[in-house]
C-alpha cells in the first residue's frame, strides 16, 4: 500500500536540494506533525498522532468513514414516519410549507404520502427503520440517528458541496481534506483521504485551497480485470519491458538537464513521479484485491450479490484502507434521488445499500475498530413526506418526494457517538425541526470534536484571511457523545 | 510532491499565529459581528458622518500614492539594458549577489514564446533568430509575438483565471452559458487590440453604462460586463433574496480581488480583521451592486437566469444574419414539410392497417413503412424543436444593466438579507481615498463612477503590474498576487513596482508596451542555473539573481503538443459548446420544469485540434473530451480565483503522460511527422530535437536516440516520441 501514498505524496522527501520552504513543504509529507505545528501552533510541535498531547480535545475517533448516498434519501419511508403523514395517505392538506412563493413542482396538491413499506422499532433502542433495510434494521443498536438535519440548498450540486465542504459555491476544502490537512495521515504510506466511486463534483474531494497532497484520491473497484482503479493506470498496449525502456531513455534525458541546471526540486519530484507511476502500475491492482478476505466477511458486506456487489466491494475496501490508517475514507453510492415512482425506485436502491452498510458496522464491530472508528451515513438532504407527482395526472402509487433541505435524517455510528441515540424531532409534516435541530456546519464541529479537533481552531490561512470547515458556524452536538 | 505557492507559508503562518491576529472564535465572531453592527448603526444615528470611522492600518505600503523614484546607482554599470535592470542590480549588489549569465538563445526564444503565446517556436523561427541574436533581433521577435493572435490566446487566459469563467450557468443540470464566449473573445481581442487597461477595466464593471464611438465598441463594453455574471451564480437557489445578496458579494468580491487584491467579503458581517476596510465601506461599494440586475427569475421552477444584453449589429452583421436566417428558415420549411407529408402518410398507413383485409405481404410492409415514418417524425420533431429554439437572432452576451430606481443599500447582518441594518450611503473605500471622489448620479447605479475610483487608485495599477511579472518571471515583485492587505506579502522591489505603475498610466495604459519592456530585459534574459553561494543567500530566488523555472500550466502544455504533432488548427473564437448538434442539447421544450441543458455526446472534430482557451469550460464535473487533460494538470475550478496557479507534482500526471489515449495520439503523429521529413535518421532526431525542445541535439543525445531507435521503424520513433513528449525539457520552461 506504500504506493499509494507514495503516488498522492505522502512519501517522505525526495533528499533533494532544496529551499526552506520547499524542505518544510516535504517534511510534512511524511506525517502529520508538521500540519498540526502549523495548526495548533508550539503546543504540538511534535504529535505524529492521535492520542498524545496536542490534539485540542481528547479524541474518540480516530478516523472516518463516510457513507455518502447521493441524491437525498427519503428519511420519510426509511426512518422516521409520521403519523399524521400516514393517516393523511392520499388526501391533500394545506401546505406546511407556507406562502414562500416558492414553485415546488409537482407538490402543488400536497398529498400526503405514508412510507412504501412498514418501518419498525428495531433493537434495545427501538430505532425505526424500515423493513426495506432489513440488515441495517439488526445493527440498529450501533447507529446514532440524527432526525432534525438542516442543509441550505435545495438542489443537488450545491447541497453536495455544502455537505462536503460546508459552503454551496466556490472550491473550499472538502472535509477529508481537512481531517488529512489536521490531523495528518496515520499510516505514511497511505493517503490521509482516499474517495471511493466519488460524486461527479470533484470539489466534493478537492482540498481547496489547502496543500494539494490533501486532496481526495479517487479510486474505483474495478469491476473487470480492463477496469482501472486509477485512470490511466495502465496501458494495455505496452509491455512492462517497453515502457521500462521507454522510462529508461526519458530519465536519462530528464537526469542530464537536471545536472546542467544544477538541481531543481520540481523537476527531480517529477523524475520520482514517474517511478511512482511506474511501480504503481502493478501494485495498485493488489491493494484492491479482496480475494484475500474470507469467504464470511465478503458475504457480510454483500459481495458478488448482484444488486449488493459493487457497493459492498467499496465498503470492503473502504475497510481496508480505514483499517490500515487512512484518515477519511468516503464511499459514494448513487441512486437515492426518487422524483417519481418512489414504490419500486427505493427498494432497489436500498437492496444495493443495505448489507453493505450493515456489513461495514459488522465488520468494524468485530474487529475492534467500531470504537475508533466514526461511520457517517447520510445524503446530501432528504425527500418530502407528501409526493410529487411531475406529470400532474399519474395516481399517487406512481409519485416520487421532492427535495428537502429543511430537515432530513442522517446516520453516525462508532468512534464516540450514543449507539441507539435518536437525536432531533420534526413537525408533523416532517418538515421544520421542533427540537434537536443539526445543521451540517454542527454535524461538521461535531465529527471534528470527536476526533479531538476544535473547529474554531482548525484554520488556514487564504486570500488574506483563515477559513475553516465550519465558517463562522457550528456548534458540537454534546447530547450525542457517550 | 512538490507544491509551489505563490507566497511562503511558513512565513505567512507566523504572520497569523502572532497575538494580535489569533483565530477567529465562532460564537464570539457571531457576537462580535452583531456587535459591530449594532455598534456601527448607533455611530449613524449618533454623528454627522458615519462613515469616517478612522481605521489603522491606513499607513500600509499599498495604499500609498505611487511614488517616483531615481533610478538607483549600480556598480556593474555594463550590465543593465533599462531602469528595470538597474533596480534590480541595485537589489542584488545590496544582497552581495551578481546576476547569472544571461541563457543561450535557444534558452530565451522558448521562453519568450512560451511566455508570450503559451506556444513553443517553429524550427523556422530558431533557425532565423540565433543565426542573429542581436538586441534588434530580439526586438523583432517581441514585436512580432505581441502582434500575433496568439498573445491574446495565452494572455486571455490569466485573465479568466480571475473571471470565473465557464461555459455553463450555476452548477446544477448542466445549464448552458450560450454566449460566454463572447467574453472569452472579448478578453483576447482587448489584449490583441492592446485595449488600455484602464478602458479595459470600465468596460468590464460599467461598460453598459460607457458612450461608445462606434457599434463594435459599444458592442465589445456590453459584453465585458459578463465579467460581472460570468462567476459560480447558484440559479438554483430558491431564496431569492439571498440570491441577490450573494451575487451582490460576488461581484464586489470579485471587484476587489481582480483589481485591488483586497478581500472585501470579510466586511460583509464585520470591520475586516486586518486590513482598514470597515462594515460601512463594503455596503458603500456592494450598493453599486445592488443597484445592477444581473440574474432574473425564469417561468421553469425554482430557476433563475444570468441576464442577457442584446448587442448591436454592424450592417455587415446583419447582412449576415439575415443570409443565415434564410438558410435556417429554408431548412426548417423543408423539416416542417417532410414532418407534415410523413404525419399524413403515417395515417394513412394506419386506416390501411386498420380497414381493410391487407394480404400478409401487404402488412408487413406497411408495417414495416408506418414505422419508419414513425422514427422519422420523432426525429424531425427532435431537428424543429432544436432549430426553433436556436433561430438565429440579434447577438446576446451575458451582462448586466442597472435597474429602474436606484437605492442605497442597507446592511445585511451577517449576511442575512431579512435582517437588515443601517442604510449606507455608495461610496469608495476610505483607506484608498485621494482627493475628490466622483459624485454619484442619482438615476444609476454608480458603476461608471466606481469604475473611475477602481483605475484612479494607487492599488490597481501596482497589482496589473505585478501579475504581469509573475507571469513573466514566475514570481511576483509582491508574491501573494492577489492579496496586497496587511498580512499579505511585502514587495521585494517597492521602488520598481511603483515605478512600473508609473511608467504603465504614462504610456496610456499599455500592456503590450509594458510586457515589451519587461521581455527585453536583461533580467529576463537571465540563464535559470543555480549558484550554490547565491542560494545560500536568496534561496527564494527574491532578488531575481537567476530566472524561476516554470512548468508548463494545462494549456501551454496542451497547447505545445498538438503544435510540435502538427495539428494545431487555427480558430478565429466563437462558441466553446458545440450546442449546433441535436444530441448535446436537452429540455428546449419551453413547458419542462427544468432549464435547457447540454451534454457532450459529440465533439466538433476540429475541438480535437484547437487551442484549449476555445474549449468549453464546466462547473460541475472535471473537465470533458479533449480538455481532460486539464483535470489532471492544475486547472483551478472555475469557481476559484487564482492570480497564481497551483503547481503541483503527482504521479497522476505522469500516468496521464505514459498512458493516455491522447498523449500516445501526439506521439504517434509527430513520429509520422518527423518520418515525413526527408533525409537520414540523424537529420531526423535533430529536426524532432529543434521541434520538441527548440534547441539542437548533443552528439550524446544523438548516440542514445540512435540506439533507442534500432531499425528505425514507425514503432520505435513513436516510442520515442512518446518519451520526449514527457520529458521535463518539455514539460518545463527554463
Amino acid at each position: 500500500m506504500k504506493i499509494l501514498n507514495q503516488m498522492f505524496g505522502h512519501g517522505d522527501g525526495h533528499g533533494l536540494r532544496t529551499n526552506r520552504r520547499q524542505f518544510l513543504q516535504s517534511a510534512a509529507c511524511g506525517f502529520g506533525g508538521l500540519a498540526l505545528n502549523g495548526m495548533l501552533g508550539a503546543r504540538a510541535a511534535s504529535v505524529g498522532s492521535i492520542g498524545q498531547s496536542g490534539l485540542h480535545l481528547p479524541a474518540r475517533a480516530r478516523r472516518v468513514i463516510f457513507v455518502f448516498l447521493a441524491g437525498g434519501p427519503s428519511q420519510g419511508d426509511l426512518f422516521a414516519p409520521k403519523e399524521y403523514i400516514t393517516r393523511k395517505h392520499g388526501t391533500a392538506i394545506d401546505s406546511p410549507v407556507g406562502d414562500d412563493g416558492q414553485l415546488r413542482v409537482g407538490v402543488a396538491q400536497f398529498l400526503p404520502m405514508a412510507p412504501i413499506k412498514p418501518v419498525r422499532p428495531r433493537g434495545q433502542s427501538g430505532m425505526m427503520i424500515s423493513d426495506l433495510l432489513p440488515h441495517m434494521a439488526e445493527v440498529a443498536d450501533d447507529f446514532c440517528m440524527l432526525r432534525a438535519m438542516v442543509a441550505d440548498n435545495k438542489a443537488h450540486f450545491p447541497a453536495a458541496l455544502q455537505f462536503h465542504t460546508g459552503h454551496i459555491a466556490e472550491a473550499r476544502p472538502s472535509m477529508g481534506s481537512w481531517m488529512s490537512y489536521g490531523l495528518g495521515t496515520e499510516n505514511a504510506d497511505l493517503p490521509g483521504f482516499v474517495t471511493i466511486h466519488p460524486p461527479g463534483d470533484p470539489r466534493t474531494y478537492g482540498a481547496g485551497f489547502l496543500p494539494a497532497r490533501h486532496q481526495g484520491t479517487p479510486l474505483r473497484v474495478p469491476r473487470n480485470e480492463k477496469e482501472l482503479a486509477i485512470e490511466n493506470l495502465t496501458d494495455p498496449n505496452a509491455t512492462a519491458d517497453t515502457q521500462r525502456r521507454r522510462l529508461d531513455f526519458l530519465q536519462r534525458s530528464n537526469q542530464r538537464l537536471l545536472d546542467h541546471v544544477g538541481g531543481d526540486a520540481q523537476m527531480e519530484g517529477i523524475i520520482s513521479s514517474f517511478e511512482l507511476a511506474f511501480r504503481m502500475q502493478t501494485e495498485t491492482p493488489d491493494l484492491v484485491d479482496l480475494s484475500g478476505e474470507s469467504k464470511s466477511t465478503l458475504a457480510m458486506y454483500g459481495v458478488d450479490e448482484g444488486a449488493s456487489d459493487t457497493n459492498g466491494r467499496a465498503c470492503l475496501l473502504a475497510r481496508r484502507l480505514s483499517e490500515s490508517g487512512v484518515r477519511c475514507v468516503q464511499v459514494t453510492m448513487d441512486g437515492w434521488d426518487h422524483h417519481g415512482d418512489i414504490l419500486h425506485a427505493l427498494p432497489n436502491s436500498c437492496s444495493k445499500a443495505d448489507k453493505p452498510i450493515a456489513g461495514l458496522i459488522r465488520d468494524l464491530k468485530q474487529r475492534g475498530l467500531l470504537d475508533e472508528t466514526l461511520v457517517l451515513i447520510s445524503g446530501e438532504f432528504g425527500r418530502t413526506y407528501w409526493s410529487q407527482d411531475l406529470s400532474g395526472t399519474s395516481p399517487i402509487e406512481k409519485h416520487g418526494r421532492e427535495h428537502q433541505q429543511e430537515s432530513f435524517c442522517t446516520l453516525l455510528a462508532g468512534g464516540g457517538v450514543r449507539g441507539g441515540c435518536v437525536y432531533g424531532e420534526t413537525d408533523d409534516f416532517g418538515y421544520k425541526p421542533v427540537q434537536g435541530k443539526v445543521h451540517l456546519h454542527d454535524l461538521h464541529a461535531t465529527m471534528l470534536h470527536l476526533m479531538g479537533i476544535d473547529h474554531e481552531k482548525l484554520t488556514y490561512p487564504h486570500h488574506g484571511r483563515d477559513f475553516r470547515l465550519t465558517d463562522v458556524f457550528g456548534q458540537v452536538i454534546g447530547r450525542i457523545i457517550a | 510532491m512538490k507544491e509551489q505557492k505563490s507566497r511562503p507559508a511558513d512565513r505567512r503562518r507566523l504572520l497569523y499565529r502572532s497575538p494580535g491576529v489569533s483565530h477567529f472564535i465562532g460564537g464570539l465572531l457571531v457576537a462580535l459581528s452583531i456587535w459591530i453592527c449594532g455598534l456601527s448603526v448607533s455611530i449613524g444615528a449618533e454623528t454627522a458622518n458615519p462613515g469616517s470611522i478612522s481605521l489603522s492600518g491606513s499607513d500600509h505600503w499599498a495604499f500609498q500614492p505611487l511614488r517616483a523614484s531615481k533610478v538607483p546607482p549600480v556598480h556593474n554599470k555594463a550590465w543593465p539594458q533599462n531602469e528595470v535592470d538597474s533596480y534590480l542590480l541595485a537589489g542584488m549588489e545590496e544582497a552581495d549577489l551578481s546576476p547569472v549569465a544571461d541563457a543561450d538563445p535557444y534558452t530565451w526564444l522558448r521562453r519568450v514564446h512560451f511566455d508570450l503565446t503559451g506556444l513553443p517556436p517553429s524550427v523556422e523561427a530558431i533557425e532565423s533568430f540565433v543565426n542573429q541574436n542581436t538586441p534588434e533581433a530580439r526586438e523583432a521577435v517581441v514585436d512580432r509575438l505581441l502582434a500575433s493572435r496568439a498573445f491574446g490566446e495565452r494572455w486571455a487566459r490569466h485573465w479568466l483565471d480571475l473571471v470565473g469563467y465557464a461555459d455553463q450557468i450555476g452548477t446544477s443540470n448542466n445549464v448552458f452559458a450560450q454566449h460566454a464566449w463572447r467574453y472569452r473573445d472579448y478578453v483576447i481581442d482587448a489584449l490583441n487590440e492592446d485595449k488600455p487597461f484602464d478602458h479595459f477595466v470600465r468596460e468590464q464593471i460599467a461598460g453598459d453604462l460607457l458612450e461608445a464611438e462606434s457599434v463594435e465598441e459599444q458592442a465589445a463594453a456590453l459584453t465585458a460586463t459578463g465579467f460581472l455574471v460570468l462567476g459560480d451564480v447558484e440559479i438554483v437557489e430558491a431564496d431569492k433574496a439571498k440570491l441577490r445578496v450573494d451575487i451582490v458579494d460576488q461581484q464586489l468580491n470579485k471587484v476587489g480581488k481582480t483589481f485591488l487584491a483586497m478581500t472585501l467579503e470579510c466586511a460583509r458581517c464585520h470591520a475586516h480583521k486586518f486590513d482598514p476596510i470597515s462594515l460601512r465601506d463594503y455596503y458603500a461599494m456592494a450598493g453599486f451592486f445592488h443597484n445592477t440586475s444581473s440574474i432574473y427569475k425564469t417561468n421553469r421552477g425554482v430557476w433563475s437566469d444570468v441576464n442577457l444584453v442584446e448587442l448591436p449589429e454592424t450592417e455587415e452583421q446583419k447582412t449576415q444574419r439575415e443570409l443565415q436566417t434564410r438558410t435556417h428558415e429554408r431548412q426548417l420549411n423543408d423539416w416542417r414539410k417532410e414532418r407534415q407529408e410523413a404525419q399524413v402518410r403515417r395515417a394513412q398507413l394506419e386506416d390501411l392497417l386498420k380497414g381493410g383485409t391487407p394480404s400478409e405481404a401487404e402488412q408487413q410492409k406497411w408495417t414495416q413503412e408506418r414505422d419508419e415514418r414513425a422514427r422519422r417524425i420523432g426525429r424531425l420533431n427532435q431537428l424543429i424543436e432544436h432549430a426553433e429554439f436556436f433561430y438565429p437572432d440579434v447577438p446576446k452576451a451575458h451582462g448586466v444593466h442597472d435597474v429602474d430606481t436606484p437605492t442605497d443599500m442597507r446592511i445585511t447582518i451577517r449576511g442575512n438579507p431579512r435582517a437588515l441594518g443601517d442604510l449606507v450611503e455608495r461610496g469608495f473605500l476610505q483607506v484608498c481615498q485621494s482627493g475628490d471622489t466622483p459624485d454619484i448620479p442619482a438615476s444609476q447605479s454608480g458603476r461608471r463612477e466606481l469604475a473611475d475610483w477602481v483605475v484612479s487608485n494607487p492599488l490597481t495599477a501596482r497589482v496589473i503590474v505585478n501579475r504581469v511579472w509573475q507571469k513573466l518571471f514566475g514570481e511576483g515583485l509582491v508574491r501573494s498576487v492577489d492579496y496586497f492587505g496587511l498580512p499579505g506579502d511585502q514587495p521585494s522591489h517597492p521602488e520598481l513596482l511603483d515605478f512600473l505603475a508609473l511608467q504603465l498610466r504614462e504610456q496610456d495604459w499599455s500592456v503590450k508596451k509594458l510586457i515589451r519592456g519587461l521581455v527585453l530585459t536583461r533580467t529576463y534574459r537571465l540563464s535559470s542555473q543555480g549558484s550554490e553561494r547565491q542560494e545560500a543567500i536568496d534561496p527564494e530566488n527574491r532578488m531575481l539573481w537567476r530566472m524561476h523555472r516554470t512548468r508548463l500550466d494545462a494549456e501551454a502544455l496542451r497547447d505545445a503538443m498538438i503544435y510540435v504533432s502538427g495539428m494545431l488548427k487555427p480558430s478565429g473564437g466563437g462558441p466553446a459548446l458545440p450546442l449546433e448538434f441535436v444530441e448535446n442539447v436537452g429540455g428546449l421544450n419551453p413547458a419542462d420544469v427544468n432549464p435547457p441543458s447540454f451534454r457532450f455526446s459529440k465533439w466538433r472534430p476540429e475541438q480535437q485540434h484547437e487551442r484549449t482557451i476555445y474549449l468549453p469550460v464546466i462547473r460541475h464535473t472535471g473537465q470533458p473530451g479533449p480538455a481532460a487533460l486539464r483535470n489532471v494538470f492544475d486547472f483551478p475550478q472555475p469557481s476559484q480565483f487564482t492570480g497564481q496557479r497551483t503547481v503541483t507534482t503527482v504521479p497522476t500526471q505522469a500516468l496521464f503522460l505514459m498512458n493516455s489515449l491522447v498523449v500516445k495520439q501526439h506521439a504517434k503523429a509527430l513520429a509520422e511527422r518527423m518520418l515525413g521529413e526527408p533525409g537520414t535518421m540523424r537529420g531526423r532526431l535533430s529536426y524532432l530535437y529543434l521541434v520538441l525542445l527548440n534547441r539542437p541535439i548533443t552528439s550524446e543525445e544523438t548516440k542514445e536516440a540512435e540506439w533507442f531507435l534500432g531499425k528505425g521503424e514507425s514503432s520505435d520513433w513513436e516510442e520515442l516520441c512518446r518519451a520526449m513528449l514527457a520529458a521535463n525539457e518539455f514539460l518545463m520552461r527554463l
